[in-house]
């Protein structure tokens, strides 16, 4: 414990490490009945950074052409020492780190604590939510399998149905009409350059407004006196319990990793005709069955094209939601927002299960 | 001159009759033109029409009961002459095709030869648009049709390769329909046994039509064609398998049972693989005669082309010359070829080197025997112990494609090394079971059973991880209450 505090000292001396942890030991975490979903933020940040740590060892042997792209993860899976275990954790991390933001986002949601001056905050949130899904389905074609090579046709196809704009998006995004081996270059060069630059901005203004505008309380707090108001120092408090459930998750990680590490299945034919029951990845699975379900023709426009408008319009009504709820913002109860959250809550629930099943 | 008289008695006389008696019940046209000689009318007179009573106006229209030339073959009595092109099988099948017409004149011939030849090869195949390429007369002739059984009918069996030959031995007639079709059957048929037979006077032999059809010939790529190679076994066991119809012959009748369970038979009656070799195969079709033992080895090895190779380089193919052995068949069978088996090969009791090697007589062979058999039984062995190992190894979910493709290099190498046995050399058998197959299979052996440890080892990581961070997270969690009580206390 000695030898602890004298490399402690060591350092305190040299960078002052104390005025931070002064700092840090200010700052306080409200304490409620609803503060668990605080943990989701820093577990997000967490799986975020294990998704770094991972894919740059990824990085050190993946070769990013439709040649060798297969070849290269099948010898990641079997002769890189532990590169099972990266890439299983890779994997399994970019689906609980996807998993988390969205339980962040449906908590901040329906804490409401966007309002009033958190609006930035759910913003640079709402955009690395949406960077977060570029991730997945960026990631998702890399190993250029059977699988991931047609849900990526079948996705940017979806796209594509956009009117106007889609068929240029599609071909951005196909680098060319169809998905090949230059589809496989962009979609790399996305992942592990351009989404993590751009993510990483966000990240920093979105920890930096957390910072700056302390943790959201919850509406109630402001008719609750400010010595009645239960909280708890941020550091070590929070930030030990933060590390506790880091721990938990990590044990869980390696659980996964190793009792259902990825699979690779077949290497992707280009001329081969579609397997069947292709299907994206679970966090685009609501979307992907929701279009299944509209008819061919809804007024004057396609079902699909419809379907893809809908969604686009309540992606945009959901990240400008501080704007337009201005009940919140005033610390009024605003019951309609509770609604719509709860609606969309139980359509990504139950289109998901019925995309998973059918 | 002397025809001038003829016709002018003729004329003279046949006017006479026609004055006094100008309807009659005979065929007045036969009468005239039997008077007038020639050689249709000869050739009617034996022609199963004529004899059925059916007159020349039968087919050439007009009135046969008239005597009067003119009133005869006047047009408006549906008189038509010579009929060209497709009108003459029409006239044919307008009784030929009718039942009725076929039981009034007590003929118990099929009614469906129109039907028949309207799909087949000489019907399909027209060029000209016109008219097809035969006709009912151009194999049946015209004037002197006879009954098949009939040996001077064209389509006796005797006589059928000859009717046939006349088009299809025809080069340039041939090149206007199918200018890859070889024009030489004739001349295989003549030499095979069928043929042989057949210009003996044998009309049980096949002939053209016994596998090709008579009116419903198809073309051999064609299907439904009775020479297509799945349908040739069934084809020549309709004869050859006929026991009653084959007893002159005096050979066996149990081939098509046989070739049925061979691997060859399996391949093609089963797995319809059309490249599988059927009867003709090795016997000829044309030219079908049983191969002699001197060419046993050439048939085979036109597609087993090294294994006969190796064989004919082998000690062996002077001993079999010498002792008169077929080549392939000594030890393979004929019609039964079963997949050959590890049992084949060695020394015991089962094995087919025995039946020349024993440990005192032919001791060489008889020691590459056994040797051969003990290396092929290791790397079975250890193929399949490198089998099993690479299946656990998958099904614990192991990235083990590797491995796998190198046990294909095992299998790969236990072929080559069964075709490495006609050459009956130990040292070059050895090359490929020790070094190809069984140092693949040590490696394919090896790299599973990691990959399996690698399962374990993961296992017992992963619970030695969770251990040290529940440790970890525990040691946190006592840290934060200690905290937590701590602040309540100061509190």
């Amino acid at each position: 414990m000695n030898q602890l505090k004298r490399f402690y000292s060591w350092i305190d001396e040299r960078v002052q490490l104390s005025d931070l942890v002064n700092y840090m030991a200010k700052k306080y975490v409200p304490v409620h009945r609803h503060s668990i979903w605080y943990y989701f933020g820093g577990l997000s940040l967490f799986l975020f950074t294990i998704q770094v740590v991972t894919g740059i060892l990824l990085l050190f042997y993946y070769k990013s052409s439709a040649d060798l792209a297969f070849e290269s993860i099948q010898f990641i899976m079997s002769k890189v020492q532990f590169g099972w275990l990266i890439r299983s954790i890779h994997s399994w991390s970019a689906n609980l780190f996807i998993l988390s933001i969205f339980i962040h986002m449906f908590s901040v949601y329906f804490e409401k604590a966007y309002r009033k001056p958190r609006e930035a905050t759910w913003l640079t949130g709402m955009i690395m939510f949406f960077l977060s899904l570029g991730f997945g389905f960026s990631g998702y074609l890399l190993p250029w399998n059977e699988l991931a090579f047609f849900a990526t046709k079948v996705g940017s196809d979806i796209a594509g149905a956009v009117p106007v704009i889609g068929e240029p998006i599609k071909i951005f995004m196909r680098g060319g009409e169809d998905v090949n081996g230059a589809t496989l270059s962009r979609l790399f060069g996305f992942h592990v350059a351009l989404f993590p630059g751009i993510f990483t901005i966000f990240l920093t203004l979105h920890l930096l407004l957390v910072q700056r505008q302390g943790i959201s309380e919850p509406m109630h707090f402001e008719h609750v006196e400010k010595e009645e108001k239960k909280r708890m120092p941020f550091f070590p408090n929070f930030f030990l319990r933060d590390l506790l459930f880091w721990l938990l998750v990590l044990n869980l990680l390696a659980i996964l990793a190793v009792f259902f590490p990825s699979e690779l299945g077949k290497k992707a034919d280009p001329f081969a005709s579609a397997p069947a029951g292709i299907k994206p990845e679970w966090y685009f699975l609501f979307m992907f069955q929701s279009l299944k379900y509209l008819p061919a023709n809804i007024l004057f426009i396609e079902g699909e094209v419809f379907g893809v408008l809908l969604f686009g319009f309540a992606g945009v009504l959901w990240l400008l939601v501080p704007f337009w709820d201005r009940k919140s913002s005033r610390g009024q109860q605003n019951v309609l927002i509770n609604y719509l959250g709860l609606f969309a809550v139980i359509f990504i629930i139950v289109l998901t299960i019925l995309g998973w099943v059918l | 001159m002397k025809n001038i008289l003829i016709f002018l008695l003729f004329f003279y006389l046949t006017a006479n009759f026609g004055f006094s008696q100008n309807k009659s019940s005979e065929d007045q046209c036969f009468s005239c033109h039997d008077m007038l000689g020639g050689k249709p009318a000869e050739l009617f007179k034996n022609d199963i029409h004529h004899l059925k009573g059916i007159s020349c106006a039968g087919c050439h229209g007009g009135d046969s009961t008239s005597d009067d030339m003119d009133a005869a073959m006047n047009t408006r009595k549906g008189y038509t002459g010579v009929p060209k092109g497709d009108a003459i099988s029409e006239k044919c099948v307008s009784c030929h095709s009718n039942p009725e017409k076929m039981k009034h004149y007590g003929s118990a011939l099929p009614t469906n030869q129109y039907e028949n030849i309207k799909s087949s090869v000489h019907w399909v195949n027209a060029i000209d648009g016109k008219e097809h390429i035969v006709q009912c007369i151009t194999c049946h002739n015209a004037h002197g049709i006879v009954p098949v059984k009939n040996p001077q009918s064209p389509v006796y069996p005797i006589n059928v390769p000859k009717t046939c030959s006349k088009c299809h031995s025809n080069e340039v007639f041939m090149r206007s329909y199918n200018p890859s079709l070889p024009v030489d059957q004739l001349q295989k048929y003549k030499t095979s046994m069928h043929g042989v037979l057949n210009s003996k006077g044998d009309s049980h032999v096949a002939e053209c039509s016994s596998c090709h059809g008579s009116h419903d010939i198809k073309e051999v790529k064609d299907i439904n064609s009775k020479v297509y190679p799945l349908n040739i076994p069934r084809t020549c066991s309709k004869c050859h398998s006929d026991s009653e119809y084959m007893k002159n012959y005096k050979i066996p009748t149990d081939q098509y049972q046989k070739f049925a369970l061979s691997v060859h038979g399996k391949a093609l009656l089963e797995k319809k693989d059309i490249n599988a070799p059927a009867c003709n195969s090795c016997h000829g079709n044309h030219g079908a005669v049983p191969p002699g033992v001197e060419s046993i080895s050439k048939v085979c090895g036109s597609c087993h082309a090294l294994n006969a190779e190796l064989f004919s380089n082998s000690p062996h193919k002077k001993a079999f010359d010498e002792n008169n052995y077929p080549e392939c068949e000594t030890c393979h069978g004929n019609h039964e070829i079963l997949t050959p088996t590890i049992t084949m090969l060695g020394v015991d009791k089962t094995a087919i080197c025995s039946k020349c090697h024993e440990e005192n007589k032919n001791k060489k062979g008889y020691l590459v025997a056994s040797q051969m058999k003990e290396l092929l039984v290791r790397l079975e062995t250890e193929e399949k112990k490198a089998g099993v190992l690479v299946d656990d190894a998958e099904q614990k979910g192991m990235e083990i494609s590797e491995a796998k493709f190198k046990l294909r290099d095992v299998r790969q190498a236990r072929l080559e090394s069964r075709t490495m046995i006609h050459s009956f050399d130990l040292e070059k058998f050895k090359e490929i079971v020790d070094g190809k197959g069984l140092t693949t299979a040590k490696l394919v052996n090896e790299e599973a059973k990691a990959a399996i440890d690698d399962y374990y080892f993961r296992r017992y990581g992963l619970m030695a991880s969770i251990l040290v961070i529940s440790i970890f997270a525990f040691s946190i969690f006592l840290l934060v209450k200690k905290i937590e009580k701590k602040s309540k206390n100061n509190s």
